[in-house]
Order: C-alpha cells, then structure tokens, then sequence
C-alpha cells in the first residue's frame, strides 16, 4: 500500500529523515513512534506530498505520492486540526465530499452518518469558530474518513480529545482496521498504539530504529514504554 | 465537476464571506450614488448652458476611472492574504490532502478572487451607464465593453499580488504592487501627455522622443486604461510601442502565472 524507497528529507544542512525504506502492507494498522523532533510528521507530510523528499521515491498503490491520483481513497487527518472559522462543521464536510466526488443525495447521506459516528449531530451547523479543540477533531476525523477511503493518515489523531472521544476515536479505528483499511497513526500515545496497532516503527533522529510486528518487539514482560526508551535512548 | 471550478466557486463563497468585502462595496456604492448629482446640475461655459448629455459622458468618463483605479486597490486587498490565510486556517490542508493538484488550486484561488472583481467592478459601471441612461435619455455606447476591457488588469492584479506573495510578507506584496503600477502609471501617462493633442498644438516644437525599450516592455496597466477610454470616446488611442496593450497585459499575465505555478509545486505546505 505504502512504499518508502530510500527516502532522505534535508531542511538546509539538517537531516530530518535519513534514507528510510519500508513498506506497510494492504490492511496493516501501522504506527510510527518516536521522540519529538524524530521525523515523524516530516514523513506523513512527504506522504500527502505536502514536502518533497530529498531524495528517494513515496508511492501509494504503485502511485507516486506527486501525483493527486494516490490520495483518491486516502483519508488524513493533522495534528492540530484547523478549520476556517467561516465555515460551519457541515460546510466544511460537503467541501470535503465535493472535492472526492461524492455529490447529491450520496455526499448528504454519508455526512450525515459520519456527523453521527463522531457524535457532532446536532452542532454540524454551528461555525467552526464555536468549536473546541475536540470537536474540530471529531470533524477532522470525519473529513478523513469520508468516502470510505482505504488507506488513513492520522497524525496525533487523539490530540484535544477527552477520554470518552479518545475511546471513541480508538473504537471507530478498530472497526476500520476490522474492515481492512490501512492505517498509518503517527502517535505519541503509547497506551494506544500497544491497544489497537499492528505493526509499528520506532524513529529517531531521521532513521528508523525497528519495524515489526508489536508481538515481535514487545518481549514477555516488557511494555511498549520500556522498548520505546530501550530504543530511543 | 472539475475541482479547478469547485475551488472558484469556494473562493468567491469565501471572499463574499468576509465584512470588509461588504464595507468595500457600501463605500463603492454611496460613491456612486453621490456622483448622481452631476447629471442633473445647470453647468454654463462662456455663458452657454451645456447639454446634460455633454456633462454626463464627460462625468462618466471621468467616473469609469476612478472606479477602476478603486478596484485595483480591492482586488489588492482581496489578494494578498489567499495564501496566507488557506495557510493558517488550515484550508490549504483540506484542499492539498485531496485528489486536487496544485494548479487546479492556485488557478481556482485567482480565478475566484477575479472573477468577484469583475462582477464587482461591472456592477458600479453598469450603475453609471444606468444613471446616464435614466437621466438624459441617452446611453454612452462602449462603455460596458470597456469596463470589460479593463478587467484584464484586475487579473494581472491579482496574478502578481499572489505570487510576490509567495515570497513576501502580504502587505509588502501589496506595496510592491502599487509600486509597480505606479511606475507603470508615470511611464505611460508622460507619453500620453507627451503625445497628446492639447501638447502638440500649444507647444508644436515639443517633440516627443521615442520610448525606452523597458517602458515599452513595461506591463501596460495604465495603456490599458487609456485603451478603454478610447473605447468610451471612441476616438483614436496613442499606443506606445507595436503591441496592443491587452495583449501586453495578458502576456505578462501568463508569464507570472507560469512562474507561480512552478514557484509553488515545489513550495513546502
């Protein structure tokens, strides 16, 4: 699903991400873990072509990431979740449905449903400017998954949510990832890989340090926190 | 539906969103409707009364200017906070992260902010050429089609606003722009004067010595004016250099146009 060749991002002299390979597989929950300043969100915005690798190739289903094609059925959402303050949650969702293709009765539908699936029914029309952190998440997170898409990028995706939001982000992503949508989570929330994840990569400064599956790198008594300062420090 | 069109369309929902858009066209609209009152004025020259039509083209004339100068300054204001403000409010993100490439963006974003001007500026001429119609009884003829001639220099407007936007702080794109034009504006209205009849006939031995290369490479905001002016008057237009100015306009419009897309297809989000 998601391939990365060689790939090298350099910010002048500073190297962000340093010759990275590997490859997430079709239906694989995926997380890539590491200190802040690691690389991580250098790596997801090189995914949605946001930056250009230095060097190296990105594609997703054999598609170059340059071309708009490969995010057709890609979902993300960032960190810091923005929404113009002019707009309204709904607004914002129909722009979304409108710029994949959905139109009509199709796009209404499926809007309605998301509204429901990250409980923001009754406050879609509200401007966005009126919304907490939380719920322009909720939206965010709406907007990720409209159109059924197969393949998720999701950067902090719990970042300002309560403890009953975070349980229902954790509950909508373990039904996607029953339904074998792959999932790339970009998280500090080590609680949360170790719950839901599959597979999952440690970074640190620009390289990755491991890659495997959870059960793989966890070993008997251990928790993800110990491996993940095993590895960091 | 094209998202290039749906981007256009989003850019005009959102720029009318705005209250300053509003306030500008209150402020044009009561400018318009004080003008009024020049049509319907006794004006006597050499103890002759002039004729209301005489009084109202020369107005009109006069108006269609200034009204297109004005727009110059919203489409500048409209502008150069695209970028910055899809930027922060996180716009860019929706749009970048979807199947949109980055021309259809940039192309849309401009062609929205355009098109607005357009309307906006076709609005307060039709509403003069109105006026003269329901005062007088007559109409200026051209006077519709020049405000469309002109508004091949709103879109250079805007095309060069954005992409000295790309590399600078917005108001200083803003500033640059009035800067440009203004050059533009002193270069060409010498020649005008230089070339003009009132010159030639009160000072015959004033000839004008042929333009420098640069002003005739010079992007011909004001020639373009000047070119609708004529249209009004229907009179004869003193061109400088072989070019019309439209296409004058129009290619430094491409060309910016291209440079901003190369620009920012490898700008960082």
């Amino acid at each position: 699903m998601i391939a990365l060749n060689s790939v090298t991002k350099k910010f002048g002299t500073f190297t962000a991400v340093d010759n990275i390979t590997y490859r997430i597989e079709k239906g694989e929950y995926f997380a890539l873990l590491g200190p802040n300043g690691a690389g991580k969100t250098t790596v997801v915005r090189m995914l949605l072509d946001f930056i250009k690798p230095t060097s190296g190739s990105i594609t997703i289903d054999g598609i170059p990431v340059s071309n708009p094609e490969a995010r057709k059925r890609v979902g993300y959402l960032a960190e810091h979740h923005m929404i113009s303050s002019h707009l309204s949650g709904l607004e914002y969702l129909r722009r979304h449905a409108s710029l994949i293709g959905l139109a009509g009765k199709d796009a209404l539908m499926e809007v309605d449903r998301l509204l429901g699936v990250v409980s923001m029914k009754g406050r879609e029309k509200e401007k966005s400017a009126a919304y907490s952190k939380g719920m322009k998440q909720r939206i965010g997170l709406a907007g990720a998954l409209l159109g059924q898409p197969k393949l998720l990028i999701l950067d902090e995706p719990v970042t300002g949510l309560d403890p009953i939001g975070i349980r229902d982000v954790r509950k909508i992503l373990e039904s996607l990832r029953d339904n074998g949508v792959t999932v790339f989570l970009n998280s500090h929330l080590l609680s949360e890989v170790e719950k839901t994840c599959q597979t999952l990569a440690i970074m640190n400064n620009g390289k990755i340090l491991v890659k495997d599956s959870i059960r793989s790198i966890i070993e008997d008594e251990e928790t993800l926190e110990d491996v993940f300062i095993k590895y960091v420090s | 539906m094209n998202n290039f069109l749906k981007i256009t369309g989003y850019t005009i929902r959102d720029q009318m969103r705005y209250k300053s858009f509003y306030v500008l066209l209150g402020l044009s609209i009561l400018f318009v409707l004080m003008i009024r009152g020049c049509y319907s004025g006794q004006y006597i020259v050499n103890g002759k009364q002039l004729a209301n039509i005489t009084v109202a083209w020369h107005v009109s004339k006069i108006v269609f200017q200034v009204i297109a100068s004005g727009m110059f300054l919203i489409v500048i204001l409209l502008s150069m906070k695209i970028f910055s403000r899809d930027h922060e409010d996180g716009s860019l993100v929706l749009f970048l992260s979807r199947p949109v490439f980055r021309r259809q963006y940039i192309l849309g974003r401009i062609a929205g902010t355009w098109f607005l001007c357009l309307v906006f500026m076709f609005i307060l001429h039709a509403t003069i050429f109105l006026t003269v119609w329901v005062k007088t009884g007559d109409t200026i003829p051209g006077y519709l089609s020049a405000s469309l001639v002109c508004s091949i220099n709103l879109l250079f407007i805007a095309v060069l606003v954005c992409f000295l936007s790309l590399y600078l702080p917005d108001f200083i794109s803003a500033v640059f722009t009035v800067g440009i034009l203004f050059v533009g504006y002193i270069s060409d209205g010498g020649h005008q004067i230089l070339n003009s009849e009132i010159l030639r006939t009160a000072v015959p031995s004033a000839a004008a010595s042929p333009p420098a290369l640069w002003r005739i490479l010079y992007p011909k905001v004001y020639m373009v004016q000047a070119y609708a002016d004529s249209i009004i008057g229907q009179s004869s237009f003193n061109n400088m250099g072989p070019l019309n100015p439209i296409l004058n306009v129009s290619f430094f419009v491409i060309l910016i146009t291209t440079l901003m897309l190369v620009v920012f297809n490898k700008k960082e989000i």
